[in-house]
């Protein structure tokens, strides 16, 4: 059966309303959460709203579990600035994943394959982030070669089916897709923007303050106000045709923005849930949320596209299929 | 609105200072959002997110008034806290568009867990 992991901001009213929500509305496919660890540990790839404290987690992982749902911590920073590879460092991992798992969590998310390595050693899942930028068969099996149980593909292939399903082929842990991030396809700010994050999320922050702590996110808006096809291009699935990809083998999916309002996330709890949304798809993307407010891209004229992306060469100047797509379903909004 | 905005600003600091001690609002601005919200905020040093659970009621009561005084409905109310931290950092008191009453204030969680919500106008959101 698919299973879907949905965000969770990190308090625990959020997540019983999340869980009010899945249960009322008999939502079968949401199996799983995820929040942030403790930025005292590890930053995150997103900013960090909440800070939960070892007991808290615990707490929040029981009820959870009453529920029959699964509680996942991620500590996906893609820099620590070596500190995991010093004594200190290792001690303090190898402590915060014993105490995680005596609290019942039930997976780990990590980019930074020391740490996956290091999972090995606790009954926890080990899920591979999406910042391990985990783009090929080789790179997949490196990682469950590792201990990967799970595996989060790199954004980047969501419409390389053949990568997919060589990548499904290769290994036999789990294959997760994450369905409705926004960031720009292959973005040359990628890995530079999670390192800042990485490092603004924990304690292990620049020496002096940013003069633009800001300057990856205010470029990739402005590249896709001057460019709308980019938003095109990005890597989303729309809710209706995650069909396509459960034809290819691959049957977790897992939602973005655990930064953002519970509202929001529930709405788009229900959308992937049922498979079906109406309206402004930018509603339903994490990440950048202001493009909403600019422009409309109307989800049902989208109905097809899949079939172009699913064998799409990806040489955009040769093709050109995006730019006229652009124009037939994206409106700018006054 | 120069006038109400700077007053606002000095009322709140001093307000502050008489219930929680040494309190710094650098800063205090009326806005508005792309997707219609309005608001009056202030920017502030000193506040940490016990004083707001002590203070809930009246730190709310002076939000609301400074805020009309700005011509802003005081609809929701909030703290916002240095994220993954307790320091408080702004305080905000907001008329609500319709997309935000659903999204931003229609949860019976705060909607982040660094939100502290003081007031939230049941009958309009």
């Amino acid at each position: 059966m698919t299973r879907l992991m949905v965000p969770h901001p990190g308090h625990f009213d959020a997540l019983k309303e999340i869980i009010e929500v899945k249960e009322a509305e008999d939502l079968k496919e949401v199996e799983e959460v995820f929040m942030g660890g403790s930025p005292e540990v590890m930053g995150s790839g997103r900013g960090v709203l909440h800070a939960p404290l070892i007991e808290e987690i615990r707490e929040q992982t029981e009820y959870a579990h009453q529920h029959g749902i699964k509680m996942n911590i991620a500590m996906n920073s893609t820099c620590t600035g070596g500190h995991h590879l010093t004594f200190e460092g290792y001690k303090m991992f190898e402590w915060y994943f014993g105490e995680l798992n005596k609290a019942g969590v039930d997976g780990v998310i990590v980019a930074e394959p020391y740490l996956v390595e290091l999972l090995r050693d606790f009954p926890m899942k080990t899920i591979v982030s999406v910042l391990s930028y985990v783009d090929a068969p080789q790179r997949a099996k490196f990682f469950e070669d590792l201990g990967a149980d799970v595996i989060t593909v790199d954004t980047n292939i969501n419409r390389h089916f053949e990568l997919l399903r060589g990548i499904v082929k290769a290994v036999n842990c789990d294959v997760r897709l994450i369905v409705n991030e926004g960031c720009l396809y292959r973005c040359p700010f990628r890995y530079f923007h999670y390192n800042l994050a990485s490092h603004l999320s924990s304690l292990n922050q620049p020496r002096s303050p940013l003069f633009a702590p800001d300057f990856y996110f205010d470029k990739c808006i402005n590249i896709r106000l001057r460019n709308p096809t980019q938003i095109i291009k990005s890597a989303w699935i729309r809710p209706e045709d995650i069909k396509e990809y459960e034809a290819i083998g691959i049957k977790c999916f897992k939602l973005s923005g655990r930064t953002k309002a519970v509202n929001w996330i529930i709405e788009c709890m229900r959308s992937y849930s049922h498979r079906s949304f109406k309206g402004n798809l930018l509603e339903i993307l994490d990440c950048p949320q202001m493009l909403r407010y600019m422009f409309y891209i109307e989800n049902e004229k989208l109905e097809g596209s899949i079939e172009q992306w699913k064998s799409c060469k990806k040489v955009c100047n040769e093709c050109g299929y995006c730019d006229a797509l652009t124009k037939e379903v994206l409106t700018y909004l006054k | 609105m120069k006038e109400e905005i700077g007053e606002g600003r000095r009322k709140l600091e001093e307000e502050l200072r008489n219930l929680v001690g040494n309190i710094f609002v650098p800063e205090a601005k009326v806005f508005g959002m792309v997707c219609g919200c309005v608001g009056f905020a202030a920017d502030l040093r000193g506040l940490q997110s016990d004083d707001v659970a002590v203070f809930r009621e009246k730190i709310g009561a002076i939000l609301e008034e400074i805020s009309k005084s700005v011509g802003v409905e005081p609809e929701f109310v909030y703290a916002r806290k240095l994220p993954g931290s307790e320091e408080v950092v702004t305080l905000t008191a907001r008329e609500l568009c319709e997309r935000c009453k659903r999204e931003f204030a229609g949860s019976k969680a705060s909607p982040r867990p660094d939100i502290v919500v003081l007031k939230k106008r049941k009958q309009k959101i």
